[in-house]
């Protein structure tokens, strides 16, 4: 062979194998290609939403706020949210229910009926089985929200060897009768709050335990059309759903999200009219630009941001350390550095959204005192070790708090380890963490949700512990054990919470130090927006100019 | 040639084991710990605990562990319908990590064969020219230009131009994303235009370095001075003999640096243009400690790396005679 | 074609050496040859001496932070005030602030110091970020940790593929197959994505293996880590020039007079192949700090809060609006770094063995 011929031969292979890789490309961007909804001239159209990460959109599986977000308009729960703006966001109101429950026993026992004529996206009719199987599939699939029903009878056992033909005896199902009776081993005082979360949401029977992103049919006023995990999905009009007092129709006929993990990115879509809406925090820096372009939004959300300090590990098991700290802490001063001061300074563990919310006032920065009473405890000096994950926003707060416990006279430094393994790791007992950086979004708007959970020295483990802090004090804990089992939120129970929320404060195990606002941003063209206190921006509310 | 082909074959597969092996060490055994408390989620209850760990086989001995991975993954490979635990799947986000990965496919294979054009052309552009200019101050620039471009750090030129062209003012290009082909050829070209020359920047430089420094060589071997006594016309000699004959390492590089940016090295460029390829992937589950896209992208990248270096072994083979294998 | 000129070009040493005058070489050593072929390569020189002004620079930062600057790497200024120039400014101004009294939010974009210069005494010489930290105190030592890494895996890196490649060149058989296999193990992975899933399994716990304990978090671990992925790209020419040496008199010589392994790898086959293994330690380094930022870049490097030139530029990715200097001023400096250890690499390389190529990994 000539060597003409050779290199005519290795070009033409190339050029081959050139074209074999663009057909490759080619074929899998068909592949991925989503079938195009016809475009229907109504007042709304498509809303184009960019939101930074999702995990699941599996009712029994997602736990992210963002999830929810979405989800919220697709599943309906027995009771659910109204869709009103402000502190009635807050309000339980009959979802698939026809009403409230009748609660006999105690607290003890739930009685609901379904509303009749309930329909699926796919068609089926929704029946009262479909809510017990729900319960099941999160056992089954091994669900993170399944903590939240083993108060249910039979469900602990069930838990330890879920099968498909097994049973959870407490929960009792009338098809024909559309009932649904629920009873609990003992009063729960936030079970129709739990109710209302969507790991309850009912799925048609047998619906298979894998995670089945975004494929589930559900009750609510839309459906997920399409689903790619790290690229966004899309979702269009149920047409089996019909309108009730509490759930709107929905103006737009169709949602497009995209995912973008990068926030710069995100503002700058909506910006240049790629998109209408995104939820990524906007980089503090931009938030001038970006008011100027678009509509800015502050939402407030439940959400408590805090330094914790282990009760049981010197230094911080002198109670006048631990208040040197609380005081020592410039709190706006953080706000400022950790968001360009979209958070509003707390030193309460309750946000302000709660109805209990009483406005603590018991540690005003002041420097002098605070280094006053670590020399009074003999503090000074002392090492300390400040735990924080590996995400921007708690490196810096926990940079700014390390700095601080300097500034008091102790010989503070900072470790940072990944974010996957950050809870478990201050979570164990072994750690023997002195303190560090935490923060709690509500899961339902209920006070249990925050001090049974984090701050209860009954429910204190060796691993995967949640009170970071190992707080227990006998009367808070009684306190809280007793406040378990009034099922209503009445002045009088709110009361009792706020003065448990002094009594803990008071022995300062935590360092709140904001209730942070997020930014949302909307394109010029979004005329009226709305905002549901526990699931965020109001989809279903939202109007063009 | 035959036995060569098969040699090599072999070979592949074993170095694939290999690695699937010790990345599988990496994460297993390294940590000391398996992923199911966090699977679990922020209220995690022991009964759920166990449960995972029963379902995915954390506790089972790491050998076993990594026999069922294989399984899995070659399950993923397979078309068909298999069972929630039956398929390689991530622990965070528990999607199909082959699946994923072809979805990832379409947006790296753009970037990559996109500048992969772009540096082979410039690369042997200015290496050329400066072969051609050496001593010139011409040269002099455009190796000073080349070795500040093999000297940027990929991700802060992406960095710089995105806030300079992309989000600054009055932006000249779109800010990341990755849009179709089959969608729109002008948008995916117009999205990718950035990328591509923030990842072509750091080759074309170190190619035109190769080459001049080839081409140079090459002036003073004695077939050049041959031609050249010949009378054959300068430009003429430089194109036929002294060009020709200083691609054929160039051929060796770039098959194998493609390799390994389709393979996933491309990983900061896509990071910092939210392109979502295959490199981006990897460049996610990293955060969140999640060993199976890992794992997949590992061995997808080592598969395209070991494939590459196999072809380039015999196109070299090819071209060059002297060192073709028995 | 016209003759290459014979001053300030990258190769001016190579085309020196051929030019040179037999009767001035008679008698002189290799490495003095080299040194005569290199100091007429000013360009070189001239990055040598960029390099070793930013390595004292770095090495200086702890004297540059209390004397000059009063300000440690992770020392917050936030809220303070300093002089620039006479006027009395805000470290960080601006920002928005929750109003307790209409019970809303006031928005302002933050305002971040930005370079004093000199106007400020040494303070915040390059600007402060959003902790209100001097930037150059943190570029400083940024680099420090950015050049121990950078340098420290350099030499691990060079020190294991060397030993490896002599073994293997010098015994051959079972002993080269295996290190061999090894290299083409490593060979094939994708380097940076082999980096950051070892970097990043590592950061879970550390390293107690095998008598060695490696914190969670330390620098050593970016530095092992860099290193085990970049043996076979210094290894396996190595192992080449050892395996053509091997086959020379002067080895059969040293052997039949009596040699043990040891010696004649040590003394005759290492000072062989030092020019080259010179040459490659250069480049290395110059790769690995772009490994290393790279690595830091997806989180899987430096830890923050400690600063190296790769996280700054990660971390200065969100204030890039109001504070561009954040990623611009630590780029620059690796660009300045790595360009000047390339540009001396090649010099180097044309001085010490002109026809040596070495293949720099992205």
């Amino acid at each position: 062979m000539t060597e003409r011929r050779r290199w005519t031969l290795l070009l033409s292979i190339l050029a081959l194998v050139a074209g074999f890789a663009l057909m490759l490309a080619a074929y899998g961007v068909a592949a991925n290609r989503t079938t195009a909804a016809p475009k229907q001239a109504q007042k709304f159209g498509t809303l184009r939403a960019v939101i930074d990460t999702i995990d699941f959109l599996d009712p029994q599986q997602a736990y992210t706020g963002q999830s929810w977000w979405a989800m919220w308009n697709v599943y309906e729960t027995l009771l659910t949210y109204k869709h009103v703006d402000g502190p009635g966001g807050y309000k339980l109101v009959p979802g698939l229910a026809q009403s409230l429950p009748k609660i006999s026993n105690n607290g003890r026992v739930y009685k609901f009926t379904l509303r009749k004529g309930i329909r699926y996206s796919n068609g089926r009719a929704l029946k009262a089985s479909d809510f017990k199987w729900a319960i099941k599939r999160g056992f089954l699939a091994t669900g993170q929200g399944v903590g939240f029903y083993t108060d249910i009878v039979g469900a602990k056992a069930y838990s330890a060897h879920p099968t498909k033909s097994g049973n959870i005896a407490g929960i009792i199902v009338n098809n024909k009768k559309r009932t649904i009776v629920i009873k609990l081993t003992r009063p729960r005082g936030d079970f129709l709050t739990i109710l209302a979360l969507l790991f309850a949401a009912p799925v048609p029977a047998n619906t298979s335990t894998a995670i089945l992103n975004g494929t589930i049919p559900g009750t609510g006023p839309y459906r997920f059309s399409s689903f790619d995990a790290n690229r966004g999905f899309t979702m269009v009009r149920n047409k089996y759903f019909k309108p009730t007092v509490n759930i709107p129709r929905g103006n737009p006929d169709r949602i497009d999200v995209a995912l973008v993990g990068d926030a710069n990115a995100a503002t700058q879509r909506v910006i240049s009219g790629q998109a209408d809406y995104s939820n990524g925090a906007i980089p503090p820096d931009r938030i001038a630009n970006a008011k100027s372009r678009g509509h800015l939004v502050l939402r407030q959300t439940a959400n408590t941001y805090y330094f914790w300090m282990n009760t049981h590990e010197a230094p911080f098991n002198k109670l006048k350390v631990r208040q040197a700290v609380n005081y020592a802490v410039d709190r706006s001063a953080m706000n400022r550095i950790v968001w360009g001061g979209l958070g509003q300074p707390t030193q309460n563990v309750l946000p302000p959204t709660y109805p209990s919310y009483v406005k603590l006032n018991l540690y005003n920065h002041n420097v002098a005192k605070a280094r006053q009473l670590i020399t009074q405890a003999g503090a000074k000096g002392a090492k300390v070790t400040v735990w924080t994950r590996q995400v921007s926003d708690a490196i810096d707060a926990a940079q700014y708090y390390t700095s601080v416990l300097n500034a008091i006279g102790l010989d503070a430094k900072l470790n940072s380890i990944p974010r996957a393994t950050y809870y478990s790791t201050i979570g164990n007992i072994a750690t023997h963490a002195q303190t560090g950086w935490a923060r709690w979004l509500e899961d339902y708007p209920h006070p249990l949700d925050w001090f049974d959970v984090l701050l209860n020295g009954n429910r204190i483990t060796p691993t995967d512990n949640n009170n970071y802090a190992w707080y227990s004090s006998k009367k808070t804990n009684s306190e809280i054990e007793g406040l378990k089992k009034a099922p209503v939120l009445t002045p009088a129970v709110n009361q009792r919470w706020a003065k448990v929320e002094k009594e803990i404060m008071q022995q300062a195990p935590w360092v709140p130090w904001s209730n942070r606002v997020f930014p949302e941003f909307f394109s010029k063209k979004i005329g009226c927006i709305h905002t549901q206190r526990l699931y965020g921006i109001d989809t279903l509310r939202l109007c063009r100019k | 040639m035959l036995p060569f082909v098969i040699r090599r074959l072999v070979g592949m597969i074993a170095v694939l084991f290999a690695v699937s092996v010790l990345v599988f060490i990496v994460f297993i055994l390294v940590p000391g710990g398996d992923p199911a408390e966090r699977m679990a989620g922020k209220n995690p209850t022991p009964a759920n605990i166990h449960n995972i760990r029963q379902r995915w086989g954390f506790n089972r001995p790491f050998y076993v562990q990594y026999v069922k991975m294989m399984q899995k993954a070659g399950n993923g490979l397979l078309p068909g319908r298999h069972g929630e635990y039956d398929i390689l799947r991530s622990f965070d986000t528990r999607q199909n990590v082959v699946h994923e990965i072809k979805r990832g496919i379409p947006a790296t294979f753009s970037l990559c064969i996109g500048a992969g054009i772009i540096w082979l052309f410039f690369g042997i552009l200015v290496g050329a020219i400066s072969a051609v200019k050496a001593g010139r101050w011409s040269d002099r620039v455009i190796t000073i230009l080349a070795l500040v471009g093999i000297s940027m750090p990929v991700f802060w030129l992406g960095i710089v131009l995105r806030y300079f062209l992309a989000e600054n003012g009055h932006p000249l290009f779109p800010d990341g994303e990755y849009v179709a082909l089959t969608k729109s050829p002008v948008q995916w070209a117009y999205h990718l235009i950035l990328p591509w020359f923030c990842l072509a920047v750091l080759f074309i430089g170190f190619y035109g370095r190769v080459l001049r420094s080839n081409m140079l060589d090459a002036m003073s071997e004695d077939y050049v001075r041959t031609a050249r006594a010949k009378g054959i016309a300068p430009r003429r000699v430089l194109l036929r003999h002294v060009l020709r004959n200083s691609l054929i390492p160039i051929v060796s590089l770039f098959g194998l640096d493609f390799a390994a940016v389709l393979g996933g090295g491309a990983i900061l460029t896509e990071t910092v243009f939210d392109l979502k390829g295959v490199g981006w992937y990897a460049a996610q589950s990293v955060g969140g400690l999640d060993l199976p896209p890992i794992m997949g992208v590992t061995l997808y990248g080592s598969f395209f790396i070991v494939l590459f270096s196999a072809l380039v072994d015999f196109v070299y083979a090819y071209l060059d005679p002297r060192i073709r294998p028995t | 074609m016209a003759e290459p000129a014979t001053d300030l070009t990258l190769d001016s040493a190579a085309l020196l050496a051929s030019q040179e005058h037999e009767v001035a070489i008679v008698g002189r050593s290799p490495w003095y040859l080299a040194w005569r072929r290199l100091r007429r390569n000013y360009l070189a020189l001239v990055s040598l001496v960029v390099f070793v002004v930013i390595v004292a620079c770095c090495a200086l930062a702890p004297v540059y932070a209390t004397h000059v600057a009063h300000s440690g790497p992770n020392t917050v200024h936030a809220g303070e005030k300093v002089r620039v120039g006479g006027v009395l400014k805000d470290v960080i101004g601006g920002g928005s602030y929750y109003d307790a009294k209409t019970n809303q939010f006031v928005v302002r974009a933050p305002e971040y110091l930005g370079p004093t210069w000199w106007h400020a005494h040494g303070r915040f010489v390059l600007g402060t970020d959003n902790l209100g930290r001097d930037v150059a105190v943190r570029l400083l030592y940024g680099g420090l940790n950015s050049l121990k890494i950078g340098i420290g895996s350099a030499l691990i890196c060079t020190l294991i593929a060397v030993v490896l490649a002599l073994l293997a060149g010098y015994y051959g058989g079972w002993l080269d197959w295996i290190i061999t296999r090894f290299f083409d193990l490593i060979w094939a992975f994708p380097v940076l994505l082999l980096a950051i899933a070892l970097a990043s399994a590592l950061a879970i716990n550390g390293f107690h293996h095998f008598g060695i304990n490696i914190q969670a978090g330390s620098l050593w671990i970016p530095t092992l880590v860099i290193s085990y992925v970049l043996i076979p790209y210094v290894g396996r020419p190595v192992r080449g020039q050892v395996l053509s040496l091997r086959e020379k008199e002067f080895i059969e010589a040293a052997i039949g007079q009596g040699a043990g392994p040891l010696r004649v790898m040590f003394s005759d086959l290492l000072p062989n192949v030092a020019s080259t293994v010179l040459v490659f330690f250069t480049l290395i380094i110059a790769n690995n700090i772009l490994t290393e930022a790279g690595l830091s870049f997806l989180g899987a490097g430096v830890r923050l809060p400690d600063p190296s030139w790769g996280n700054l530029i990660s971390s200065g990715q969100n204030q890039i609006q109001t504070a561009p200097w954040l990623s611009l001023v630590p780029g620059i400096a690796i660009v300045l770094t790595v360009l000047s250890l390339n540009i001396f690499g090649d010099g180097l390389r044309d001085a010490l063995d002109p026809r040596a190529k070495v293949r720099i990994e992205h």
